[in-house]
């Protein structure tokens, strides 16, 4: 899945006095690739995508977009970030507008279609179920058309049912076009299935860049044993799990 | 950036219309709260309660004073216009002032009428007034004072008549009945003509010299009655002075309708906007929209001038809504509506950023709200101190001060004056004060 280069991050850090949230790192990204930042509470997954989204500020370290000035990001809260008192179709026509889409319209329609939320699109957003309510954050973010979809833990409130279809819905979304995406999780069994990178971060610092294999590498844990994913990534963890 | 400040300008329009318990809260709370503010305000000149001590009661004497027969009821009753009369005993006077359920005790002492009947000494009437409510007794005071002077006047002017009567009497002779005593009285022209008859009387029987005796008291009667025609104007003079003339002014001009009128206004806008554009930016946080608006979509100072916008317009409607309940409601001349949409926008716009600043701190909307009102409510009230510079800009700090003077200035000065004009300036600073500060808060916010 990787293609020419996205950006590229020197250095990142992130400090809160004298507490440092994020040592520094170094990250490049590839158009159409899928990377899960793994890690436990803590870890700085959340610092680190809220800076490559332009939302957080960096203490330290710089990013480097490939061809010049800054690309699309769609940035996924953990957190829905929408209007709960309009509807679904009004929140997806406000976040056109203000992306600067020529038809907001238009663009709405098309994400109501490809995010499935016909049925619901004129219900308020406070109405919606915990899962068409992540599904129509991740369609906001994409209403942009972004180069780089960035998500903060998306499944972390959904049940397992809800999981799955999410991750259908998503890889369905990004399979088009060169789209990179980044997200954070704190399962390794989604991030093996959903990511063809793996960045394991723990205590703020980056503990592992590579792919499940790398991981269990890394951690030098039976590769053949039952759940050797998740078995690595303890061993890798240790104690801050 | 004006496209986005739009996009959520219509958002919160659609966001609002369909809050309407928020929207209630917001717009219906500081109305009421205004509403009885102005009511209590204008009711500010409403009349103090006295105890009325009669310790004349038993005489159950009247005293004619000209044309009028004066009791201490009818004394009592034109006092009572201007304070409200509790008639009661000494000790229950007494009693009631210590409670505080009357402001003074006015006691009318024994033999009231007597002396007023006889004209030998003048009646003292008593205020003993509450010494823990000095203000209130320096108002009872002044207003008695007034009613006293006025009935003394009055008095007075019966008196003189009662003079100028028996001038007359003198001059022209008849019935008498002055100080309890009556009788019949010659006159001084009938005199004359006795006097006359008599010189006639004594010339017909020879003698003249007699008659001629009789010369010089005509004389005198001549001059006494001269000079009893110029006592007429002299004695109206002794009983008036000086003549206070009173003309009402214009309607709808009155200071304590300003006051009641610009206080409703000052409270009514001061929350709304300040309440409004508070809960509107800390709802951006609580939504948890800011990190995604603070991706570049819009600036920090876009939020912070959209959501003054929407509560200058708040503040609009809801100042123009009041303005147009008193028009119609009152003869209170409002007037100038030009200036009253500059003043209303302008007000709008400081209370607005200062309750924008208030939302760029909180955490959470209810958070925003509480501490809106808790710092609007007492900033409000302090503003509405009339005549103290200290309450004025304490008060300014949010605006409140600067918004009370230009609001009681519209109402009251017929002209556009440059007072007026600074008041206004000075709330255009306070906006830009606020609205920059708040647009630090918040990009601090939206970059964590």
């Amino acid at each position: 899945m990787r293609g020419d280069a996205l950006l590229t991050a020197r250095g990142i850090a992130r400090r809160y006095g004298s507490f440092e949230a994020l040592a520094p790192v170094d990250l490049a990204i590839s158009r159409g690739e899928r990377i899960a930042l793994i890690g436990p509470n803590g870890a700085g997954k959340t610092t680190l995508l809220s800076i490559l989204a332009g939302v957080g500020v960096a203490s330290a370290g710089s990013i480097e977009w490939a061809g010049g000035p800054a690309l699309a990001v769609g940035w996924v809260p953990q957190r829905p970030a929408l209007y709960p008192r309009l509807t679904a179709r009004e929140n997806l026509r406000l976040f056109a507008g203000l992306e600067s889409a020529a038809d907001p319209r238009a663009v709405a329609d098309g994400l109501i279609e490809r995010a499935d939320l016909g049925k619901v699109a004129d219900r308020p957003a406070s109405a919606l179920s915990t899962g068409t309510l992540q599904r129509l954050n991740l369609a906001i973010a994409l209403a942009g058309q972004p180069a780089l979809l960035l998500l903060d833990e998306p499944t972390g409130t959904l049940s397992p049912d809800q999981r799955h279809r999410l991750w259908n819905w998503i890889t369905e979304m990004v399979a088009d076009g060169d789209m990179a995406l980044v997200f954070s999780t704190q399962s390794i069994d989604e991030a093996s299935r959903s990511a063809d990178r793996i960045v394991t971060l723990v205590g703020g610092q980056l503990r592992m860049d590579g792919t499940l294999d790398d991981l269990i590498r890394a951690a030098g844990t039976d590769p053949s044993g039952p759940a050797a994913g998740e078995t690595a990534f303890m061993a890798l963890v240790g104690d801050d799990q | 950036m004006l496209r986005a400040g739009r996009l959520l300008f219509i958002k919160d329009l659609r966001v609002l219309g369909r809050s309407r318990g928020l929207l209630a809260i917001l717009i219906g709370y500081p109305i009421v709260i205004a509403v009885l503010l102005a009511i209590a305000l204008s009711g500010g000149d409403a009349k103090p309660s006295v105890a009325f001590v009669n310790l004349d009661a038993q005489s159950g004497r009247t005293v004619q004073v000209g044309d009028e027969r004066l009791s201490v009821d009818d004394y009592a009753n034109r006092l009572g216009e201007v304070v409200n009369l509790v008639r009661v005993d000494a000790q229950q006077a007494t009693e009631a002032l210590g409670d505080g359920k009357v402001s003074a005790v006015l006691t009318i002492p024994e033999g009231f009428v007597s002396d007023l009947q006889t004209g030998i000494r003048s009646p003292v009437i008593t205020l003993q007034t509450n010494p823990r409510s000095p203000i209130e007794a320096q108002a009872i005071e002044r207003r008695l004072e007034a009613m006293v002077f006025r009935l003394n006047q009055a008095l007075a002017g019966a008196y003189v008549g009662q003079v100028l009567n028996l001038v007359d009497l003198i001059k022209n002779g008849g019935n008498v009945a002055l100080f309890g005593q009556t009788g019949t009285l010659a006159g001084l022209k009938s005199s004359q003509q006795t006097i006359r008859d008599m010189q006639r009387a004594l010339r017909a029987a020879g003698k003249p010299e007699e008659a001629a005796k009789a010369a010089s008291l005509l004389d005198f009667i001549t001059g006494v009655g001269e000079n009893l025609d110029l006592a007429k104007p002299a004695a109206k003079a002794i009983a008036s002075p000086i003549r206070l003339d009173v003309k009402a002014g214009a309607p709808g001009r009155e200071p304590l309708s300003a006051l009641g009128i610009a206080g409703a206004l000052v409270v009514g806008l001061g929350l709304v906007s300040v309440l409004l554009s508070a809960a509107l930016l800390s709802a951006e946080r609580e939504d948890g929209v800011l990190s995604r608006l603070g991706r570049g979509l819009v600036s920090p100072g876009s939020i912070i001038a959209q959501k003054a916008v929407v509560s200058a317009a708040a503040a609009l409607v809801v100042g123009m809504v009041l303005l147009g309940v008193v028009a119609v409601s009152t003869s209170v001349t409002v007037g100038r509506w030009g200036i009253w949409v500059i003043a209303l926008l302008v007000a709008g716009l400081a209370f607005g950023a200062f309750g924008l600043l208030i939302g760029a701190l909180a955490r959470e909307t209810r958070t925003a709200l509480l501490a809106g009102l808790m710092i609007s409510l007492p900033l409000a009230v302090v503003a509405l101190i009339p005549g103290s510079d200290v309450a004025y800009w304490a008060s300014a700090v949010a605006g409140f001060g600067p918004a009370a003077r230009v609001f009681q200035q519209v109402l009251v000065d017929p002209e556009v004056t440059t007072s007026l004009w600074s008041g206004i300036g000075l709330l255009a600073l306070i906006a830009i004060a606020y609205g920059v500060i708040a647009r630090f808060v918040l990009a601090r916010r939206m970059h964590t």
